[in-house]
């Protein structure tokens, strides 16, 4: 409907700064301070987590900023203009790989976690079936009310983490993050490489651009949104680093969820908290799967714009469920893992710096407008 | 299939002509007047032709008498029980019969000018706006050799006065409610806000019915858009009759699969101008006391006028109260059964033995016991509506009997179940609009059997399912999750907290009004 101007067909520059986060926040924060603090000495890691950040920001304000200079066109549009139609349908398609195959991932691990944290008996399947169902359920509806979904459950999970780290002050010891430096640059690079891998979910600003109506600001708002991601990571970190150590985190599956078990509420009247901080958690886990799998349909949607989404909501998720299906256990969870995010970081690296190259080289502004 | 109704349509007119014509004989055997739609100058044919079309009903009074010093005979025209008999003796009757002497041809005018002392008058001339305003409660003078009808609003009986509203109970506030009479509930809103920009704007609605719905908005403050689409969605019911304001909100709603309320229904003026003055529209329907608010957001399901009435410290946690058990009311019974049934060890262990203590001696899982318990609570909750108030005691005595000591002496049910099943009763009253506490009631069993299956994550599945819906739902194009999301900072002021009056300076932004200052903001 068109009155009142909240027309579904757009967002505001405002819900793309929400969907940074509400995309970059989920399933990787979980284990991501194990990984981290596998490679660096004590609390160095923040080093790696500062300039990983700072690659993540350059690389979300370069998207954002090759985006927006396109306003109000999809991607399959201005891809095209800047290095051909094939290859632009080939980014696509990559793209619709690319998000399939992180809504399984994410489908799949959450399974994986609820397992370890809610029940033990109930079969993975079920829980992964139904879980798809509310993604399928999310994805049919409009856009905009994706971004809508977004605004209100980032504020829950934000303060629901803010919480959670006030409590875990009282367990931080000093001695944990000492010494200082002690890393090599060498396991600092991998740290730097392992942080950048959890940011790559920013591809999806290459086509959500499209539905902002003036993006002018645009590149900011990303940016601020990542900043807000980066500095999220970084507390997390450090939180884990001190309240468990570096070797203690370094072997722990989920040093973030654990954080919440050994954390009590003065006078609490619940137990095992870090049951109710997943559940909660799940709905971060659930806005990045859901805009993953909308960038699929996104993708597909452009290049056979004549079908219907919907159309491609049955396609797609049988698919999807197929590939939950495939993991049989933690280990192989993590390959998966590594295949998704090593996929994206190529794809949309690539996309990235050919796009930009292009755009240099044709001279940019004169297609733009 | 089309000659088929092509045939019926035949047939039909058939019988519409036999039936006229059987008419026409009947009322050829009674007078020698004929009927026509037009009004002529033979008054004996006019009133003929009035108790034809309305079927020469019982109620329908046909006063004849003579005028004037020529004899020239007359007749007014009403139904009983529609008119106030003594405004039609005092101010049609006496004045006419006494005041008018002298007789020429432009008698009519003089007694539309001068003679009759009833505000409302109108010259007719159709019969079908005398027969419609006869059956509104208007009088018909007729003149004979005149083919003009006076009509004139004498509009009375017997109506209710203006009582309290019983579905909306405020300590301190206004005490006057909506009756069933559109005229005096919009002069009730007129009392409220004595703005010339107020509009009325009239429609009518029911094709047998002819009721009138009135659409209330400020001009200057609401947006145009938002009229604009009231109206259109307004002129497309089609339907026989509206009993309540309900057919219409159920008419014009966005999503009639949503379990939410997308219009508010409220008895009470003063929330009906509260909501006028920022931006929104209200819909009056004759003959119920139920006027509409639109469009609506999720949190206008949990404020009551009295928030303003109270100051804004104890309003503000009287609210936040609301939200809780707002949250009670939605999920308690599936926490119960999530806690117990999946994760006892999330309860403090000395909790979980006293509740597994007293479930020993109950046969059923923690799942049935819920749904058992909350089944019988909504019968009993039908029941309590729908008895009458002098037996309503003993639904009192029998209801105490299922959910208490009696159920878990029997074995049937555990203590703390009927605690839960208690507190989520208590909980889903303190939410003000009735047609919302519905939806919560009906919601709460999905989260029951999602928590039976899945547990706690049952739970959240179905909190982010009612939020993909929430979100995707529109009350009159604005959606249903303003101004949480989309994020409208400002009219957080008085969303889940009330603000101090002297900070809440703009109305609501997410309505998009012409006019956003509520207050005069002196510069500094």
């Amino acid at each position: 409907m068109s009155n009142l101007n909240y027309g579904d067909e757009k967002i505001s520059q405002r819900e793309i700064f929400l969907a940074v986060p509400s995309m970059l926040i989920a399933i990787g924060i979980l284990v991501f301070p194990r990984n981290l603090a596998e490679n660096t000495i004590a609390a160095d890691g923040w080093i790696s987590i500062l300039m990983s950040g700072f690659i993540a920001i350059m690389f979300t304000w370069l998207v954002a900023k090759i985006a927006s200079n396109f306003p109000n066109q999809p991607f399959l549009k201005y891809a095209s203009f800047l290095v051909t139609k094939p290859v632009a349908m080939l980014f696509t398609f990559l793209f619709v790989v690319q998000g399939t195959l992180l809504t399984a991932f994410e489908v799949r691990a959450i399974a994986d976690v609820s397992h370890t944290y809610l029940f033990e008996r109930t079969p993975v399947q079920v829980i992964n079936f139904s879980y798809l169902l509310v993604v399928i359920y999310a994805v049919s509806g409009s856009r905009a009310a994706i971004f809508r979904l977004n605004a209100l459950f980032l504020p829950i999970v934000l303060v629901t983490t803010t919480i959670l780290l006030l409590f875990s002050i009282r367990f931080m010891e000093f001695n944990n993050v000492m010494p200082m430096f002690k890393t090599d640059i060498k396991d600092l690079g991998k740290g730097v490489f392992e942080g950048t891998l959890s940011f790559t979910g920013i591809s999806i600003l290459f086509f959500y651009i499209s539905l902002v109506k003036n993006p002018i600001k645009v590149p900011k708002k990303a940016v601020l949104g990542m900043a807000t991601v980066v500095l999220f990571y970084l507390i997390i970190f450090l939180t884990c680093i001190a309240v468990f150590g570096n070797v203690q985190t370094a072997n722990i599956r989920f040093p973030f969820i654990e954080l919440a078990k050994s954390v009590e509420i003065p006078g609490g009247f619940f137990e095992r908290l870090e049951s109710i901080f997943f559940v909660i958690w799940t709905m971060a886990i659930f806005t990045t799967t859901v805009m993953a799998f909308d960038i699929a349909l996104f993708a597909l949607t452009s290049i056979f714009s004549k079908v219907k989404k919907q159309t491609f909501v049955f396609i797609l998720a049988p698919v999807v469920y197929f590939l939950t299906t495939i993991p049989n256990n933690s280990y192989e969870i993590g390959v998966m893992d590594k295949i998704v995010t090593y996929f994206s970081l190529g794809l949309s690296s690539t996309v990235l710096i050919v796009l930009w190259m292009m755009y240099i080289f044709k001279g940019g502004k004169q297609g733009g407008k | 299939m089309v000659r088929s109704s092509l045939f019926k349509r035949l047939k039909r007119i058939d019988l519409f002509k036999q039936n006229s014509q059987n008419q026409q004989q009947d009322d050829q055997q009674k007078s020698s007047a004929k009927f026509t739609k037009e009004i002529t100058t033979n008054l004996d044919q006019n009133l003929a032709s009035i108790k034809q079309m309305l079927g020469d009903p019982g109620d329908l009074v046909v006063r004849e008498f003579l005028v004037g010093s020529l004899d020239s005979r007359a007749a007014i025209v009403y139904i009983s029980g529609l008119v106030d008999e003594d405004l039609i003796s005092n101010n049609i009757l006496k004045t006419i019969q006494s005041n008018l002497k002298d007789f020429d041809e432009n008698v009519l005018d003089k007694i539309y000018k001068e003679v009759i002392s009833i505000t409302d008058i109108r010259k007719v001339q159709s019969l079908d706006d005398v027969s419609l305003a006869i059956l509104n409660g208007s009088t018909a003078f007729y003149l004979e050799n005149f083919d003009t009808v006076l009509v004139m609003g004498t509009n009375g009986g017997e109506t209710r006065s203006i009582q309290q509203p019983e579905s909306e109970t405020l300590i301190r506030g206004p005490r006057d409610g909506f009756v069933e009479s559109i005229e005096t509930n919009a002069a009730l809103i007129r009392r409220d806000i004595k703005d010339p920009n107020l509009r009325l704007k009239s429609h009518v609605v029911g094709k047998r019915s002819k009721q009138k719905l009135v659409l209330c908005y400020i001009d200057g403050i609401v947006n145009p858009e938002l009229v604009k689409e009231v109206n259109r969605r307004l002129e497309t019911i089609d339907i026989d009759y509206v009993s309540d304001s309900s057919y219409v909100e159920q008419w014009i709603e966005d999503s009639f699969l949503s379990p939410f309320p997308q219009l508010m229904e409220t008895e009470r003026p003063d929330k009906v101008s509260l909501n006028l003055v920022r931006g929104k529209v209200a819909i009056l329907v004759d003959g119920t006391p139920f006027a509409i608010i639109a469009p609506i957001t999720l949190g206008d399901a949990l404020h009551s006028p009295e928030d303003y009435n109270q100051r804004w410290i104890t309003a503000s946690l009287l609210r936040l109260l609301r939200y809780l058990s707002a949250f009670f009311a939605l999920f308690l019974p599936s926490l119960y059964i999530a806690l117990v049934a999946y994760h006892p060890g999330m309860l403090p262990s000395t909790l979980t033995y006293s509740i597994a203590a007293t479930r020993e001696g109950v046969p059923f899982p923690a799942a049935i016991e819920a749904l058992i318990m909350a089944i019988t609570f909504e019968i009993l909750h039908e029941a309590g509506i729908r008895l009458p108030k002098v037996i309503g005691q003993t639904i009192g005595i029998v209801g105490g009997l299922v959910i208490g000591e009696a159920a878990v002496s029997a074995g049937i049910v555990s203590p703390i179940m009927v605690i839960v099943t208690a507190l989520t009763a208590i909980a889903s009253f303190s939410v003000p609009s009735y047609s919302f506490a519905l939806t919560l009631r009906t919601l709460r069993f999905a989260f029951m059997i999602a928590a039976s299956f899945l547990g706690l994550f049952g739970i959240i599945l179905v909190y982010i399912m009612i939020n993909i819906h929430i979100v995707n739902l529109k009350s009159l194009g604005i959606p249903y999750s303003t101004p949480f999301s989309p994020t409208f900072s400002q009219d957080w002021k008085d969303l889940v907290i009330r603000a101090p009056f002297s900070f809440v300076t703009r109305r609501p932004k997410f309505m998009k009004t012409k006019d956003e200052k509520a207050k005069d903001i002196k510069p500094e």
